[in-house]
């Protein structure tokens, strides 16, 4: 009865338009003050308290890494390496453009910054070698996708603080599904490109490549201090990141030279308020599931589930069916904060492992990223190609078939997210 | 008067992020550096392991300010998808209704954190590693929130005069542009 109302409330709320953080905050108040006895001075410590976590602060540091690197040139590099190594082949911009996104992604770990990054540069680049917009557009708003799912991922953070799971072993599991998802999604821009024979590009020499690759190796060099650090227990998360941060404003500024020191300024600004955002949903997210906790919501769920013999395989269907459907009108980190407390006590339950969930969740949201009516990613790439997005949605449709096959094999090979964190030792 | 309001609001959130992340990569290099025979004796009396501590105190200062700067520039996203159906007329008390929320809920928020802090002043409670009053350290939440109601209230009044809302571009990164013709050579096609 409770969840009844509460969701009501929130989803109410939302429909106004005003922002998540202050509906999900509004629900909370408005509970709290005519349904029960809880103190509402506890709110307010909530407030502070549900930030008190050193773990969440991973988040502001990737987030300035990343606000370095999308300025700094890295992402042009990136992609002429790529374009380098496979260049040649049918699509070869396209295939050139999933591999940088896939990197750029890696050392972003936000996937609007990946669009803007790579599809600023790749698609007049593909406009003007004589590929159709439309193939451009989906390759990249598809691609882009990568960049919440290839670690390190601020929204794999946000999975791990919010359930307590060890980000190091989300990190491990996001790589194989990252560079699955990137094969898959490239296998589709090969064959599109074949089909209709799309112009190659000359084959690059050795000597070529080489040059490419020292160019780029600085920004690579990132996920191997980011990945090695934490896996070889140099750092945990957090550090890892802050240390990612100032190597990413050492490179752009002495290294690649694209960066002057007075604007640095302006990156710290845009990072902290696109951080301050973030946390400031966090904060009102952790006081919505004080509250689902207080009405013993989840619980109330998990006794429900195991009554009516739910297996596995039909949990995860109605969780993705759920997932999708929020994905229609929430961006993925909110839906993460407000779905992740609830579905993990059911999917512990159940016995789904948790990094497992975390993984599936976030392929999940990554589809929302591509598909309307809110797909953030197409809305980026609208504004790059200044194309309609009615035309765009048409234009990824190849590419989405693509995601949700490989959502399907994620949801049910659970394997494939676990094998090299179980290989480590992480789980 | 409004405007050095602004600029300090955005020096202060970008100085809390440098000066975190110095923090917590200096403390990296601490902890290498006392693993280091040569430099152990001159590090081993340097003690910061308050810095995690006050990382997390700078982040959450830069989060209530940082929040209240976002409002001021349309960062926070809501749900558009039913509003955008909606007549101009609807569509408008729909959106005041909205941003009212906000300024309300901040409000509230900012009066409970106020009465919770202070009654810690009439405390000495100090936080566990740095040992700072418990007090300073709790009210960004008050100031935080009552700034964000203002700026809520702001953008209210902005909207009504002129019907416009601050947005948030995402496809707009500073120093990142879109050419119409490829910025790098990719060879031959």
């Amino acid at each position: 009865m409770s969840a009844a109302l509460i969701f009501g409330l929130l989803f109410a709320l939302m429909l106004t338009g005003m922002p998540i953080s202050i509906s999900l905050g509004l629900t909370v108040l408005t509970f709290l003050f005519t349904m029960t006895e809880v103190p509402i001075e506890s709110v307010g410590l909530k407030l502070f308290s549900g930030l008190d976590n050193f773990g969440i602060m991973a988040i502001p540091f990737f987030i300035l890494a990343g606000t370095f690197l999308t300025r700094g040139g890295v992402a042009r590099r990136m992609i002429a390496f790529t374009t380098s190594l496979v260049g040649h082949l049918p699509g070869g911009l396209g295939l050139a453009g999933v591999a940088a996104c896939a990197m750029f992604a890696a050392i972003s770990g936000s996937s609007v910054a990946t669009v803007v990054a790579i599809g600023s540069i790749m698609m007049p680049a593909m406009v003007e070698h004589g590929y159709p917009r439309r193939f451009g557009v989906g390759v990249i708003s598809t691609s882009g996708a990568l960049g919440i799912l290839v670690p390190p991922s601020i929204i794999l953070v946000l999975y791990g603080v919010s359930t307590n799971t060890s980000i190091g072993a989300l990190f491990m599991a996001g790589i194989v599904p990252g560079v699955m998802l990137a094969l898959m999604l490239a296998f589709v821009t090969w064959f599109i490109a074949w089909r209709n024979g799309y112009p190659r590009m000359k084959k690059a020499t050795l000597a070529q490549q080489w040059t490419a690759f020292r160019e780029s190796v600085w920004g690579l060099l990132l996920i191997v201090i980011v990945l090695g650090g934490i896996y070889g227990g140099i750092f945990t998360p957090t550090e890892a990141a802050a240390v990612a941060a100032v190597y990413a404003f050492f490179i752009t500024v002495f290294v690649y030279k694209e960066l002057k020191l007075r604007e640095v300024s302006k990156v710290l600004l845009q990072a902290a308020s696109m951080s301050s955002m973030l946390l400031y949903i966090i904060t009102n997210a952790v006081l919505f599931s004080f509250l689902m906790t207080h009405e013993q919501i989840p619980q109330e769920m998990a006794a429900w589930i195991i009554t009516k013999h739910f297996s596995p395989w039909m949990f995860l269907l109605v969780v993705n069916v759920l997932l999708l459907a929020a994905g229609n009108v929430m961006d993925p980190s909110s839906i993460l904060l407000i779905m992740a407390p609830i579905l993990f006590p059911l999917a512990t339950n159940i016995g789904i492992n948790p990094v497992h969930l975390g993984i599936l969740m976030i392929v999940n949201t990554e589809v929302g990223l591509c598909h309307p009516p809110v797909g953030l990613n197409l809305y980026i790439a609208s504004g790059i190609a200044k194309m309609g997005i009615s035309e765009i949605t048409v234009a990824v449709l190849p590419w989405l078939c693509a995601m949700l096959i490989f959502l399907g094999l994620i949801t049910y090979i659970p394997e494939i997210s676990l094998w090299l964190p179980r290989l480590l030792g992480m789980i | 008067m409004l405007r050095i309001l602004d600029r300090l609001e955005e020096i202060l959130i970008a100085s809390l992020m440098a000066a975190a992340t110095i923090l917590i990569f200096v403390s990296v290099l601490h902890r290498f550096g006392t693993g280091i025979p040569f430099l152990y004796p001159y590090l081993i009396g340097i003690h910061i392991s308050w810095a995690q501590e006050l990382c997390i105190y700078m982040f959450i200062w830069m989060a209530k300010f940082g929040a209240a700067y976002g409002v001021r520039t349309g960062i926070h996203v809501g749900v558009d998808v039913l509003i955008n159906q909606l007549n101009p007329r609807w569509q408008k008390a729909v959106i005041l209704f909205g941003l009212f929320g906000g300024a309300f809920f901040t409000f509230v928020v900012g009066t409970m954190g106020a009465k919770f802090v202070i009654e810690l002043m009439s405390t000495d409670q100090v936080s566990p590693d740095l040992e700072l009053p418990s007090w300073i350290v709790y009210a960004c939440i008050p100031l935080g929130s009552y700034l964000m109601s203002f700026r809520f209230l702001q953008v209210c009044w902005a909207y009504w005069k002129t019907g416009e809302l601050p947005h948030h571009d995402a496809t707009n990164i500073d120093g990142l542009e879109v050419s119409p013709t490829a910025p790098i050579s990719l060879g031959e096609a």
